[in-house]
């Protein structure tokens, strides 16, 4: 804010009394036009003629008011609405001062904080002025002096004004008040915990409080070693953020075997079906071997994913500036990608029936598998991509292959209608998967939000996988439909696997399961702010030279998983200390 | 009930000194925001700023968005049936998914004016601290609560820090006395007490209305004559909490449940002004036999009794910048000295606004409107306050007798209040409306504004002109 200590210019008086803000500033004005650029249309309603051209009549418009940077106003000035461009109007005007008997409180407040002096005389001394204005053989100069609190009239009379010490020191050394009150955090948050107490009612609609259930399962392989760091950056927003979660883990895979002898105990499932977020490592590891062929028959994370109906899976590419050579293709062409590709997880060819296997009468053998969608299984996931673009770039590529199979006629007919009928806002392409898979290695920079059916998906995502460079950094989420209880399920997991060649050896990237978490944060959690400034984190730990083994060029310093999620640490403890 | 000894307070001070942080240097009080309402004009620019400033929402949990001032209120509407809207809507979508605000969307349950969702969806609870960057904030002061607008500066402190720096405002008690007349409302009270008290009298006050007239009036009538707090210069009014507001307030979504709202209820009822608490400022007002009020001019307190008023003669008033102020008024309104304000021919009729737009309001009109048609020549728009209300009254079937009646039933939102959205009365053009606001320009360039109750305006539109809405059931 600019300070306000001394103003000496032309004064212009406009003296009628309660000119209200929807005269200072007409409300379509305010719409179109940017606060610096509303100066012409201060008073517009009273200062053109019907044909556009400045009223001769009108205060503002006579030769004497030209540069006018003092305005001497009636009573009660500003009042009507809050809306402060009726300042800036002033302001973008060239005013640096009104003077008046009284102002609206609303206009006086906004005056404060925008550098402009709201100088408040009584009613007679003003009313001098007016007249010391309208006397041409006088200039109509004046002077207000914030520092001696003193205002010169054109006529020369000095008068000594008041105005309250805060304000004043706020004006004459243009403060900024979000700054200044920031500092008083520590006072904020013990106010906040105790007024908790107090009227908990203003915090909560009922007597408990409603904590999320985040369920930890780390799984086999690297998952084992990669999840507990997420849970180590988890710990950090609890401590500094105020995140009210409810941690509790399980054992899943091998270990599981291991310690309760089966892949999956009742209190696991029990602990998954109450779940409203589940951070997941990964699933596979030669031990598996070991285990009876009955036991193993179930494949537990696809069963997770059945049950708790994880129909959308979501999958973020971003290209990181400081990876840009990680990617196989050339930086040019991956720099400043940022999509997320919106798989449908629960239809298709994964699940449909018939399928199977049959052995024909000639000894050779015939394999079926079957893609099945229905209307409502396609408009879920296509209102989940829509509502995602909205909070992004606004625009979707609906992926499939109408042009041959009947599953993508219907596909193209229902994204299209949802589209029409609830999102005409949001832009709407359509794109052959052959196309799809193309245009991702050509031009990835294109793309927004991407939905898809699942096996599409399973392709597209995977090829898309290859802009960021390293499969370690990249995050996922499979999401639930909403129940009638308002929870709904959701698995978040980075997308490379147990990775049984590097686990054990504390070598593993843990940026793609901290990226999951950040996923957490923002899906399941309430937190998006919160899962920003993690990738915020993540970005800048990476910038300032952190790699893992699979990031790392010849030359550089490999840290371990552990070193890895130190430098992501360290940066959220730098950033974050100025969000307390 | 006090303590002896115990200093005795006002419900204002009550609340302000619960919310009461610190005093800085200067007696400016750092005060804790309970609840922040953003909308669309407010909410995109000043997260941007926000964001510019590397600084996040302090406690999104505590804020609530719904677009009404730039969005569209035409039937079937979408995000850019009001192009300029439509960028503020995708803004504030965009920002408040970002940054974790509840937003209540156009075509969804909870959309509405701003002021009419806290209520309704129990947002807003007696006792608590509101702002909200839009001057009818104190319309949250109907059920107990300290609420006021304030400017986008503000209101971007407040999304950083959750609070707001206030200097101390002086207290005011408007009591008004005697039984006003069987067919009034609470918007003819607050018109005229306008009209005796003049649109500055508030100034630098929080007003609490009280007396037998105020405890009669039912919850929402009381948001009504808060909502205008601000068109006599105060940017607070408040109202005593009372079982009324308590039943209101049960089983609202966001009200608490069960125990907790038990619990709320037995503080709720220690907020009051303490018997003898002592106020700045008291004004007693006469509202003894007011009925229906209108106004003629172009600021709230030109206001006249609509059964006999006649416009006034600008060479009656002795003070010049007075006289020369309804010299204008009366030129911009095009009426002339002496005539009476009943039967004025009308172009337009308009019941909505944050005044005027909740379910009691549409009764009240359709009340007059039903079996009736508009008079050849008048638009007549109804504009629901909100999606729930909407529905509500669909459910009644109020859409019907409007529609059958002549009227164009529409989508929530401020609409021609304040013609932010493309939606305005025309040069020249006459609208009786349950709005706020009669300012120049107010509902677009040129427009002639009379501020009046839902069942006024209702009558007017079935009469053609400015008309009672005993006489339009009398014609019937």
């Amino acid at each position: 804010m600019t300070p306000f200590t001394t103003v000496t210019g032309v004064a212009v008086a406009v003296p009628r009394a309660n000119i209200d803000t929807d005269v200072l500033i007409p409300i379509n004005r305010l719409i179109d036009h940017a606060p610096a650029e509303l100066g012409p249309f201060l008073f517009e309603p009273w200062r053109y003629l019907a044909d556009g051209s400045p009223d001769p009549a009108f205060a503002l418009n006579r030769p004497r008011a030209t540069g006018a940077q003092i305005l001497v106003a009636g009573e009660n000035f500003g009042c009507g609405s809050s809306r402060e461009h009726a300042v800036w109007a002033t302001a973008a005007q060239g005013f640096r001062c009104v003077v008046a008997p009284s102002f609206g409180d609303i206009y006086r407040n906004n005056c404060f904080q925008n550098g402009v002096l709201p100088l408040t005389l009584g009613a007679g001394e003003v009313a001098r002025i007016v007249d010391e204005l309208d006397d041409e053989s006088v200039e109509p100069v004046m002077s207000v002096d914030l520092v001696a609190r003193r205002l010169v009239t054109p006529a020369g009379r000095t008068i000594e004004f008041e105005i309250d010490g805060e304000r004043r020191t706020a004006l004459l050394e243009g403060l900024d008040d979000i700054g200044m009150t920031l500092k008083l955090a520590p006072a904020i948050r013990a106010f906040e915990a105790a007024d908790a107490e107090a009227r908990p009612w203003n915090y909560r609609t009922t007597e408990e409080t409603i904590v999320k259930q985040l369920l930890v399962l780390a799984g086999d392989g690297v998952g084992a070693e990669v999840v507990p760091e997420s849970v180590r950056v988890l710990d950090w927003f609890v401590a500094e953020r105020g995140l009210q979660v409810a941690v509790h883990e399980e054992p899943f895979g091998v270990r599981s075997w291991e310690e309760r002898g089966t892949l999956m105990s009742d209190a696991t499932w029990a602990a998954v079906l109450d779940a409203d977020a589940i951070l997941f490592g990964a699933i596979g590891a030669p031990e598996y071997t070991h285990i009876p062929a009955e036991e193993r028959r179930t494949d537990w994370l696809l069963e997770m994913r059945r049950q708790l109906d994880l129909y959308q899976n979501l999958r973020p590419v971003r290209a990181s500036e400081p990876l840009l050579d990680a990617s196989t293709l050339r930086p040019d062409v991956v720099r400043g990608v940022d999509m997320v590709i919106v798989r449908e997880l629960c239809g298709g060819m994964y699940f449909g029936e018939p399928r199977g296997i049959t052995v024909l009468d000639d000894g050779t053998k015939r394999a079926v598998n079957t893609v099945v969608y229905t209307t409502a299984e396609i408009e879920r996931i296509a209102r989940d991509a829509f509502v995602l673009a909205r909070t992004r770039r606004g625009t979707v590529c609906s992926v499939d292959k109408a042009n041959v199979m009947e599953f993508g006629a219907l596909w193209r007919e229902v994204v299209t209608r949802v589209h029409a009928e609830e999102f005409p806002d949001v832009e709407l392409s359509h794109m052959y998967v052959d196309n799809c898979a193309m245009q991702l290695v050509r031009n990835p920079g294109q793309f927004d939000v991407i939905v898809t059916e699942n096996l599409f998906g399973d392709i597209i995502s995977d090829c898309a996988a290859m802009v960021s460079g390293s499969l370690g950094m990249l995050p996922s989420a499979s999401i639930g439909p909403r129940r009638a209880d308002g929870r709904r399920s959701a698995l978040y997991e980075p997308i490379h696997g147990s990775a049984p060649d590097i686990a054990g050896q504390g070598v593993a990237n843990p940026l793609g399961s901290i990226l999951s978490l950040a996923m957490c944060l923002r899906h399941s959690l309430d937190r998006p702010q919160d899962a920003a400034l993690l990738e915020r984190a993540v970005e800048a730990a990476l910038a300032g030279g952190a790699r893992t083994r699979d990031l790392a060029a010849p030359g550089d310093t490999v840290l371990t998983t552990t070193a890895m999620t130190d430098a992501v640490l360290a940066q959220l403890a730098e950033s974050g200390s100025s969000h307390a | 009930m006090t303590a002896p000894g115990a200093a005795l307070r006002t419900m204002f001070d009550k609340i302000w000194d619960a919310h009461e942080i610190a005093v800085l240097p200067g007696g400016v009080s750092l005060l804790h925001v309970d609840r922040h309402l953003i909308h669309d004009l407010e909410a995109g620019p000043d997260l941007a700023r926000l964001e510019a400033a590397s600084v996040t929402v302090r406690r999104p949990d505590l804020t609530f968005a719904t677009p009404d001032h730039a969005i569209s209120s035409a039937p079937g509407r979408t995000t850019d049936t009001n192009p300029a809207g439509g960028a503020l809507l995708r803004d504030m979508r965009r920002r408040c998914a970002s940054a974790g605000i509840r937003m209540f969307d156009i075509g969804e349950s909870g959309q509405g004016i701003v002021h009419v969702i806290g209520p309704e969806l129990g947002i807003t609870h007696p006792g608590m601290l509101i702002v909200c960057a839009d001057s009818h904030t104190c319309t949250h002061g109907g059920l107990g609560a300290l609420a006021w607008g304030i400017g986008a500066s503000e209101a971007t402190h407040v999304l950083a820090t959750q609070t707001i720096r206030q200097q101390r405002p002086r207290t005011m008690r408007i009591t008004l006395e005697g039984a006003p007349s069987p067919d009034s409302t609470a918007k003819d009270l607050i018109l005229h007490v306008i009209g005796r008290l003049g649109v500055a009298a508030g100034r630098g006050h929080a007003v609490e209305w009280a007396g037998a007239a105020v405890r009669a009036l039912p919850v929402e009538a009381r948001l009504t004559l808060c909502n205008m707090s601000i068109e006599m210069g105060a940017k607070i009014g408040m109202i005593a909490p009372d079982d009324h507001t308590y039943e209101y307030l049960a089983g609202r979504p966001m009200a608490p449940q069960g125990a907790l709202f038990d619990r709320a209820v037995d503080a709720w009822r220690a907020l009051p002004s303490d018997d003898g608490a002592a106020f700045d400022t008291e004004h007693v007002v006469d509202v003894a036999g007011v009925g229906p009020m209108i106004t003629w001019g172009t600021l709230p307190e030109h206001v006249l009794p609509l059964a006999d008023g006649l416009v006034p003669d600008p060479a009656a008033e002795p003070d010049i910048a007075r006289r020369d102020g309804l010299e204008a008024a009366l030129a911009y309104m095009g009426l002339r000295p002496g005539d009476p304000i009943a039967g004025t021919p009308v172009d337009w009729v308009f019941i909505g606004s944050c005044a005027n737009s909740r379910i009691s309001d549409l009764r009240a009109a359709a009340d007059v409107v039903r079996g009736s048609r508009v008079a050849d020549g008048v638009i007549a728009w109804v504009v629901p306050g909100s999606v729930d209300v909407q529905r509500a009254a669909e459910a009644e079937g109020l859409d019907r007798v409007f529609r059958d009646a002549g009227f164009e039933w529409r989508e929530p939102g401020c609409s021609m209040c304040l013609a932010a959205n493309g939606e305005r009365v025309g040069p020249g053009q006459r609208s009786v409306s349950t709005t706020n606001r009669n300012f120049v320009g107010r509902q677009g360039p040129d427009a002639r504004t009379h501020l009046a109750s839902p069942a006024v305006a209702a009558a007017s539109a079935i009469a053609g002109a400015i008309a009672a809405p005993r006489d339009v059931r009398a014609g019937r």
